[in-house]
């Protein structure tokens, strides 16, 4: 492990390594923060410029602006409840309510340490157990794959902060909103009311824009968001309380594990490890009353789940060649342009290309510790602007990123229903992070299942026969009925305040 | 929302989406480019439209820009480029599904895959292999058959979709071989070939290129290949047609506009991406792609075009019954 870590490190400090490391993840945290522009975007935008550098170079850049995209969408996430990614929509829950109460700035700066937190833990799993974690993901059958995004779509309902029963109902709502489109069994079309753009389904980034993004401007232009206190930004005001230090380091460590072991599932990784991690956090923290209304954990934990997930998830793609997201089919392409296939030799025919990503991956994280840190009284100014400002120039620039996704306006005017959907929403007290996750988990769920029914000729007894799949059911089980049972403390006052800070 | 706003948001979409004022046809191309591909940023395909985006561009001395418009199996951007004007500044990278698979699988789609385009450019094509997994037990297709007619329907393979290219050409095999299999839909490429690794399927229909690394590691038998001859980056490996199974399928690449570009514009375009494919460069990189390349005039790519939509209705049909 120590000779690998030594040629990565001689790869990832060549001058140009870092630079354009540094290139990456800088380039990467300003397209993210931008509403509507997620990884995919960035990635995409850069792709190009990546044919012209050597692969591991290439790599670098690459994986640095999509780490930098993660990291940019949460800022996104915490100051305008926009979440840049999927996986952040769940830091949106209390890192928005944190921003409302003056304290964007340690919103931020805790966003930036867990981000730190896990993505370097996620480091140090990778450079340790690397090809036991290719295996790994070999081992998993499609009951298995179920069994995980079902606990996902459990977790996501609980993680609601306005009744498990309403959560649920949100899951679903999800769900059979992402069920429009071609059934892949059947090749039919369903729900599409013979629409033909709706053939594809409903792409997730309109989904997200629209329920989040437009919703929360709708909302402002009702007055229900106030104007922020434009007191001076200074340094003291990004601290967190001491309490809140000590309060922070176990959930970033949970974190970080939920999120290690969930990136290595191709696919799925960061939004499934980030509501996974929030809805445990929120059963076994000592605060689990203060979730939701800017509990310092909320924000800790999804960062530092999503963090070392985007580093885990590298390992399927690499060692297996098999792409777990379009971001990361992306950079296979980039590989390909440089005739570097993807795949189990990779490691061995390559060393110095992967441990020096692994290594930069290292360096890529401190860069964004260190560029975004002095940033973060830049970031909370923009706050100050006026919202009758901010807002339209939000819905403009979300606009255009999902016009830029298909180069489809059906997509535009899709965005703006659901913008329209998520006020009504929240108007009667619904959040829309289930249903984002409902819609991102349930079209997979089906697809398994109906894959692991499809292989046992029909028998349902397969995903109980499987340790992993009846384990995972057991905990999804569990996990629902806990909820479900009425808390002992002050729950029907704990959700009035809520919505009154929502 | 306010009613300036959703203005804004019209009138920059709109802006994106129109490109600039037509223009004189003097010294085609005076402006940039369109290249519509029917796929997501990332694939093979998507690399090889910007990799000859590039090439035209340093060529033609204007900006070749490529577009994704990837969705109904790449009839979101065939129906674009038909309805695009035939000035020479949109084409596309016409492939198999949209032009040969959909106008059959889809009755409502609205375009002929050859009166409504001019077919400027043939690139090349992929094929396609079946692969069975070493657990199997079969080392050749003589065995597989042999196996797959003692057990039918208990062997599952995998296809990257229903109507796929993978899943039509399985479906055509079964019948040709008589025998009979199992089904397992994908969304794509990708989540197939784990599966294959992790041994939830023991067969697929796959393009041959991207599983090259898995069949140097052992982890897939290649029992026959799709293509009309054997393949340089698979030597070994029979043809289907050789092995007495009368079916090719390729995953042809062209170059196409909407129909009626002016014939100059078509002989510029088609002379520069000769040329481009001539190229050392390219030349290596369609080799590493496992892209077959071959030399066709544009008269000559229409009539494979219309060929190709021939071949594949009646299988098309077969498959999706």
């Amino acid at each position: 492990m120590l000779d690998n870590l030594a040629l990565g490190y001689a790869t990832a400090t060549t001058p140009s390594n870092l630079f354009y490391c540094f290139v990456g993840t800088f380039l990467g945290t300003f397209i993210g923060v931008l509403p509507g522009l997620g990884p995919l975007a960035a990635v995409a935008m850069l792709l190009p410029v990546s044919f012209y550098l050597p692969p591991e170079t290439a790599l670098v850049m690459l994986a640095g602006v999509y780490y930098g995209a993660e990291y940019g969408g949460s800022i996104a996430s915490i100051l305008l409840n926009i979440p840049g990614t999927p996986s952040s929509s769940i830091t949106c829950i209390d890192g928005y309510p944190m921003a409302r109460q003056g304290r964007a700035g340690v919103a931020l700066l805790m966003t930036a340490l867990a981000s730190f937190f896990g993505g370097v833990f996620g480091i140090l799993v990778i450079a340790g157990l690397a090809p036991a974690l290719a295996e790994f993901a070999l081992l998993l059958q499609p009951a298995d794959y179920f069994a995980v995004m079902l606990l996902g779509l459990v977790a996501a309902s609980v993680v609601s902060n306005s009744g498990t029963l309403r959560g649920v109902m949100m899951v679903c709502l999800g769900v059979l909103l992402g069920s429009i489109g071609v059934d892949i069994n059947s090749g039919e079309t369903r729900f599409t009311g013979g629409v033909q753009d709706l053939r594809d389904g409903i792409g997730l980034v309109v989904v997200a824009m629209g329920l989040f993004g437009v919703s929360e401007a709708m909302m402002s232009a009702r007055g229900a968001t106030p104007s922020y206190a434009t007191e001076k930004v200074s340094w003291s005001r990004f601290l967190p309380e001491t309490g809140e230090w000590l309060r922070s380091l176990a959930p970033a460590l949970r974190g970080s594990l939920v999120g290690s072991f969930f990136g290595t599932l191709p696919g799925t990784g960061q939004t499934v490890a980030s509501s996974i991690g929030y809805a445990l956090e929120k059963r076994v923290s000592r605060n689990r009353d203060q979730f939701g209304k800017g509990a310092i954990e909320g924000v800790v934990v999804p960062e530092s789940a999503n963090n070392a997930a985007a580093q885990t998830a590298f390992i399927p793609t690499l060692t297996l060649g098999i792409p777990g997201s379009t971001t990361m089919a992306l950079m296979i392409g980039a590989l390909m342009i440089h005739g570097v296939t993807p795949g189990p030799r990779l490691i061995s025919e390559h060393p110095a290309l992967f441990w020096g990503l692994i290594v930069s991956f290292l360096f890529g994280n401190l860069f964004l510790l260190v560029l975004n840190i002095p940033l973060i009284g830049i970031w909370v100014k923009l706050l100050q602007i006026p919202h009758y400002f901010l807002y339209p120039a939000v819905v403009v620039l979300i606009s255009i990123g999902v016009y830029s996704i298909d180069h489809s306006l059906f997509d535009v005017w899709t965005m703006l229903g659901f913008g329209l959907l998520g006020y009504i929403l929240r108007l009667y007290r619904f959040e829309p992070a289930p249903l984002l996750i409902g819609f991102i988990l349930g079209p997979m769920m089906e697809e398994y299942l109906r894959r692991a029914m499809l292989l046992s000729r029909g028998d349902p007894l397969v995903f109980f026969e499987r340790p992993g799949s009846a384990i995972l059911i057991g905990i999804s089980a569990v996990l629902l009925v806990l909820t479900a049972l009425p808390r002992r403390r002050r729950k029907v006052q704990a959700n009035e305040e809520v919505v009154e800070s929502r | 929302m306010p009613a300036a706003s959703r203005l804004t948001i019209a009138i920059l979409a709109a802006g994106v989406a129109l490109a600039a004022p037509a223009a004189a046809e003097a010294g085609y191309p005076e402006r940039p480019v369109r290249i519509l591909v029917s796929f997501p940023p990332g694939g093979s395909s998507d690399l090889v439209a910007r990799l000859l985006a590039e090439e035209l561009s340093s060529n033609l001395g204007q900006q070749f820009v490529v577009e994704n418009k990837p969705g109904a199996a790449g009839t979101v951007a065939a129906t674009e480029l038909k309805n695009a004007d035939n000035d020479g500044y949109t084409l596309m990278l016409s492939n198999l599904t949209p032009f040969s698979v959909a106008p059959t699988r889809f009755p409502d789609t609205p375009y002929d895959p050859v009166a409504d385009f001019s077919h400027i450019a043939y690139l090349g094509a992929v094929h396609l292999g079946m692969f069975a997994s070493p657990e199997l037990g079969t080392a050749d297709m003589a065995s597989f058959v042999e196996k797959a007619k003692a057990e039918p329907g208990t062997i599952d393979y995998g296809s990257s979709g229903v109507g796929s290219w993978g899943h039509v050409f399985a479906v055509a095999f079964e019948n040709t071989a008589d025998v009979e299999l199992s089904h397992i839909p994908y969304k794509g490429s990708g989540p197939m070939r784990l599966d294959f690794r992790a041994d939830v399927i023991p067969v697929m229909f796959d393009a041959v290129p991207q599983n090259l690394p898995n069949v140097e590691e052992g982890n897939a038998i290649p029992l026959a290949v799709s293509s009309p001859e054997r393949l340089d980056i698979l030597p070994d490996t029979p043809t289907f047609t050789e092995l007495g199974y009368d079916i090719v399928a390729e995953n042809w690449l062209g170059i196409s506009g909407p129909a009626g570009i002016d014939a100059e514009i078509v002989d510029t375009l088609q002379g520069a991406l000769a040329k481009a494919l001539k190229s050392d460069d390219i030349a290596k990189q369609f080799d590493t792609w496992g892209i077959v390349r071959s030399d066709m005039s544009s008269e000559e790519f229409t009539d494979y075009v219309a060929a190709s939509a021939k071949t594949w209705e009646p299988l098309v049909k077969q498959a999706s019954k």
